[in-house]
């Protein structure tokens, strides 16, 4: 009767503990999600190289939003971010993939555009810029240098 | 018997989609485009207007090519941005007037340059009313970038609102800059900036 007594009260420590611990993940990892307010776009890149999931969506630098999901459609690279509630896309907004300075964060930029129509969530931020290629510009100035010095005719 | 009708339902099905403008004849805004940029070609190359002497006229002959497919109004409009929405149509007006001589001045120059240029269409996408028109411009010293064109189809026909050049949009360079001036100082301070470039045209080198 003792000896099971103790081993209830080891039980019930035991489960405390766990639930305790359970808890705590769970806060910590939806400390990261923040839930699942606000609402779901998605944008179509050529390219978003350096993005990363949770990086953050700005508009004038404020963050109003963080990417969700990266994933490949049609050969080309498709994000989905959530947006605050309050966020209102216009459909002409501009997202563009940036960096803090030249090899800083990546982040997704928004520039509010002019239209009178909302995205709606779910919906398609059309217009996206992609980054330029640090390395291919670079390729560029120098091989432009070499072929236009080598085409130079003799005056 | 029921195999002999499966052709025509799903033809049937599929009319609706061949028929709305977005998904007509894959090519047809790379067309349109094609063959604007080729009659400026055509001027560019016509040695008849190369002299000096003739750069009005030529300039003319461009504008008015060019304008039938660039939307100056939908460029202006989304250059602009969120502000755009706070302007009385009379502001509206005049800022895409301004606008689309500030894209003159800025780009009547380089565009004056081309001649020689190779021009390749390497793709396009579509998605409703809207379209991406991929290109490359192959220089004659050999030089390779992209030129994409965004599009959007009104009355019946494919119209460019924004030029990408090597994954930089002209409209959201603009959008940006204006955004500057305009948080920093006011829209008015914008317009008269533009107004003065008007009235004092840039020198080139």
């Amino acid at each position: 009767m003792n000896h099971s007594r103790t081993d209830v009260v080891v039980g019930i420590f035991v489960l405390g503990g766990i639930i305790c611990l359970g808890y705590l993940a769970i806060r910590l990892g939806k400390l990261e999600l923040f839930g699942n307010a606000g609402y779901v776009v998605y944008a179509d890149f050529a390219s978003v190289a350096g993005l990363k999931l949770g990086d953050p969506v700005e508009i004038a630098g404020v963050k109003v939003g963080k990417v969700e999901s990266l994933a490949l459609a049609d050969d080309r690279a498709r994000i989905t971010v959530r947006l605050e509630p309050q966020v209102k896309l216009q459909e002409d907004a501009i997202a563009s993939v940036r960096a803090r300075g030249l090899i800083g964060d990546k982040f997704v930029l928004v520039t509010p555009g002019a239209s009178d129509k909302i995205i709606v969530p779910g919906g398609k931020i059309r217009e996206t810029e992609s980054p330029p290629d640090i390395t291919d510009l670079i390729g560029k100035v120098v091989g432009g240098d070499l072929t236009s010095k080598s085409e130079k005719k003799p005056e | 018997m029921k195999r002999y009708l499966t052709v025509p339902v799903i033809a049937l099905i599929l009319l609706p989609i061949w028929l709305t403008p977005g998904s007509a004849a894959g090519g047809v805004p790379t067309d349109q485009i094609k063959s604007t940029v080729d009659k400026a070609l055509v001027v560019l190359k016509d040695p008849r207007l190369k002299p000096a002497s003739k750069t009005k006229e030529r300039r003319e002959q461009l504008k008015q090519i060019l304008f039938a497919r660039f939307d100056f109004t939908e460029m202006a409009k989304r250059s602009l941005g969120a502000n755009w929405r706070r302007r009385t149509p009379k502001e509206r007006e005049e800022f895409v007037r301004l606008f689309s001589d500030l894209l003159e001045r800025a780009y009547a120059d380089t565009i004056e340059s081309y001649g020689d240029e190779k021009i390749l269409y390497v793709g396009e996408r579509l998605d409703g009313d809207y379209a991406d028109i991929s290109s490359k411009v192959l220089t004659s010293k050999g030089d390779e970038f992209s030129l994409n064109y965004r599009a959007h189809f009104v009355v019946g026909e494919w119209r460019v609102y924004d030029v990408v050049v090597e994954n930089i949009s002209m409209v959201n360079n603009y959008r940006s800059q204006f955004n500057r001036v305009i948080s920093n100082a006011s829209y008015e301070e914008l317009v008269r900036r533009l107004r003065d470039k008007a009235a004092f045209p840039i020198q080139k080198n």
